[in-house]
């Protein structure tokens, strides 16, 4: 299979800077996420990585060869589109066949990868259906199975689940995600839905403004979120202000903040004194009656949403805090509270890049 | 349950004035016409008592008419074609092409239909005549001897036909490639097949509508173009709409006129079914 490595890629339109001197590493069989809002940089990059936007600079190499000059037919991709691109004037059989027929693939070993690939996408039975006979779900398959056929070096994916609804889209992520780990093709992702990018990725590229805020596995972009911008895009989070209150050990800096003395990664060289934030998930906090120790406050809104509770607290230091609760504990709106914040629940924040 | 549609008069009352205005003055007229091509010739009067099928017996037997048939037909296909090729980059660039670009193009494609086709056609002459300008700038180049015979000639009336229909042959094909998906183009070169495989297979076919109903308007409108032809071909050159007009006015033969005029009509419509046969398209999308 495929190790890609992406090597200062830049974009330009005039003097926009679409994409700025990137550079991602990609494993053989890694599945990876272009994480970002609308804009950033992420679908451009894809593009370049397909062959359909030229590179302005840098370098993409599929296992060591740079294809920035290799028009888009020729570098063996297998890509999905948003809106499935699917060609309407063909049946699902030969919208399959396509490729394999710009392969000049002989019919046999057509009919039996065609079959073989429908298969896994659970739509054998349907060869004969033109895309418009077909519920989003089930095109989104035809798209997917249609790139997988052709067996490309790696696969690209175009926000492909953005046109479906809620719960389609959720299976939708485990179905992608499970074929992905079968077949075991080398897979790039563009999304701008967080969730989407964790549940699937091996690793997410979280970008902003065409530039890389930071790369990792779904769990450190979560819970070790290199700035501001990153901890506010992936998820709810809580911004606590603080102040370094001293040293607590090897790389360990002691914050003051309304929980009091709370011990968290120093990641940048602070003095005492100097002025910090602090990441605190939402899910992370614990309510407790009020007069049961922690930070005071008192909740002013209550959202139900069934496997969890939103809660809207208004410390009586002055700051608002967002927090989620199972809903074992029920606290209801207008109820003075005891809000708790266990020590690693707290995430020392760089300063944007 | 989907409710059901309430049916009544509203749509008929809907299409009524269209379909009066087409009855009184498009329909009846066609009935009086074919009427008229079986009444007898007229001796000092447009039509004479009492009915015959000689005037089609006297088409189908001159060979001349049959030849001018064939020759305004020949010519309507060699516009259609040129219209096509000329016009289908236009229609593409106006669809896909920079935002910039777009709107100053649509402009100028529309252009020649704000000014009269008479102007439009007499201009031409102006351009094509042996004294006209692109003969007096050939010859003072040093180009030429002596004059291109550009005017009352099937060349001449060909080259007007296609300034005047392109509009009509880039309008429909445009609307046909923007409704085309510019990502299907994408997803066909991902799959390995190149630019013009992919426009071949995809784009072409996906846009056959818009090229079949640009190709019908232009063919359609050069069989019974009567102005450009009349004055580019002169004398020399006739099609049938000229010689349909010359019998019913120059001539005063009505039921003679009305066969000829009968005649253009059916070979024309014989082509244009001909055509969106050999054109149609052979995939047809069910509804779901």
């Amino acid at each position: 299979m495929t190790e890609v490595s992406i090597e200062r890629l830049t974009k330009t339109f005039g003097s926009a800077r679409a994409v700025d001197g990137i550079s991602i590493r990609i494993a053989d069989g890694e599945f990876i996420s272009l994480l970002g809002p609308s804009g950033c940089g992420k679908t451009t990059t894809l593009k370049m990585i397909a062959g359909f936007e030229e590179a302005s600079e840098g370098a993409i190499r599929f296992d060591g060869k740079d294809v920035v000059n290799v028009p888009a037919e020729k570098r063996d991709i297998g890509m999905v589109f948003q809106n499935y691109a699917l060609f309407p004037h063909m049946t699902v059989d030969q919208n399959l066949a396509f490729g394999l027929e710009m392969r000049k693939i002989a019919k046999p070993e057509m009919r039996s990868r065609i079959a073989e690939v429908l298969d896994m996408v659970q739509l054998g039975g349907y060869s004969d259906r033109y895309p418009n006979q077909l519920s989003g779900g089930q095109q989104q398959r035809v798209a997917l199975a249609r790139a997988l056929v052709i067996e490309p070096k790696i696969l690209l994916l175009d926000e492909p689940l953005a046109n479906l609804d809620a719960k389609l889209r959720e299976e939708m992520r485990v179905f992608i995600r499970d074929l992905q780990r079968r077949v075991g093709i080398t897979t790039v992702y563009v999304t701008h839905d967080q969730a989407e990018a964790m549940t699937m990725s091996d690793r997410v590229v979280v970008m902003f403004g065409g530039r890389i805020a930071q790369i990792g596995p779904p769990s450190d972009i979560y819970e070790r979120p290199e700035n501001l911008e990153v901890a506010q895009f992936v998820g709810q989070v809580n911004l606590i202000k603080g102040t370094i209150a001293g040293a607590a050990g090897p790389g360990k800096s002691r914050v003051a903040c309304v929980f009091g003395d709370v011990t968290v990664d120093s990641r940048t060289d602070h003095t005492p004194g100097a002025a910090v934030t602090l990441s605190l998930r939402p899910e992370a906090i614990e309510l407790k009656p009020a007069g049961q120790g922690g930070a005071q406050g008192k909740v002013t809104a209550r959202y139900y949403s069934g496997s969890i509770i939103d809660y809207r607290i208004a410390l009586d230091s002055g700051e608002t805090l967002h927090v989620q609760t199972f809903p074992n504990i029920r606290i209801a709106e207008g109820d003075r509270v005891s809000v708790h914040a266990p020590a690693d629940g707290f995430w020392l924040l760089g300063a944007a890049k | 349950m989907t409710p059901m549609r309430r049916k009544g008069l509203g749509p008929l009352i809907l299409i009524a004035p269209a379909a009066v205005l087409l009855g009184v003055f498009l329909v009846l007229p066609y009935l009086n016409i074919v009427v008229m091509s079986f009444r007898m010739p007229g001796q000092g009067t447009p039509y004479g008592p009492g009915y015959t099928i000689g005037n089609y017996t006297k088409f189908f037997a001159d060979s001349f008419y049959l030849l001018q048939v064939a020759n305004t037909l020949w010519i309507g296909l060699v516009t259609t074609a040129i219209c096509l090729v000329v016009g289908f980059p236009v229609a593409w660039q106006l669809a896909r092409g920079a935002m910039r670009f777009r709107a100053l193009a649509y402009g100028l494609v529309l252009s020649p239909l704000l000014v009269g086709i008479v102007i439009r056609s007499y201009g031409w002459t102006i351009l094509l005549g042996n004294a006209g300008l692109i003969n007096r700038m050939l010859t003072g180049m040093g180009l030429i001897d002596r004059p291109l015979p550009l005017m009352y000639n099937a060349l001449g009336i060909v080259i007007a036909l296609v300034h005047v229909f392109l509009p009509f042959m880039i309008l429909p094909i445009m609307a046909a490639i923007q409704g085309v998906d510019p990502s299907l183009e994408s997803a066909a070169r991902s799959l390995g097949a190149s630019r013009f495989t992919a426009f071949r297979r995809i784009v072409l076919p996906l846009c056959t509508p818009g090229i079949q109903a640009g190709c019908i308007l232009v063919f359609v409108l050069s069989l019974s173009a009567y102005v450009t032809p009349s004055l580019i071909g002169g004398l020399r050159v006739k099609t049938m709409a000229v010689t349909v007009v010359d019998a019913l006015i120059d001539t005063f033969q009505w039921p003679w006129g009305s066969a000829l005029a009968l005649m253009l009509s059916a070979t024309g419509a014989l082509c244009v079914v001909i055509f969106a046969r050999l054109t149609r398209m052979k995939w047809k999308v069910a509804r779901p």
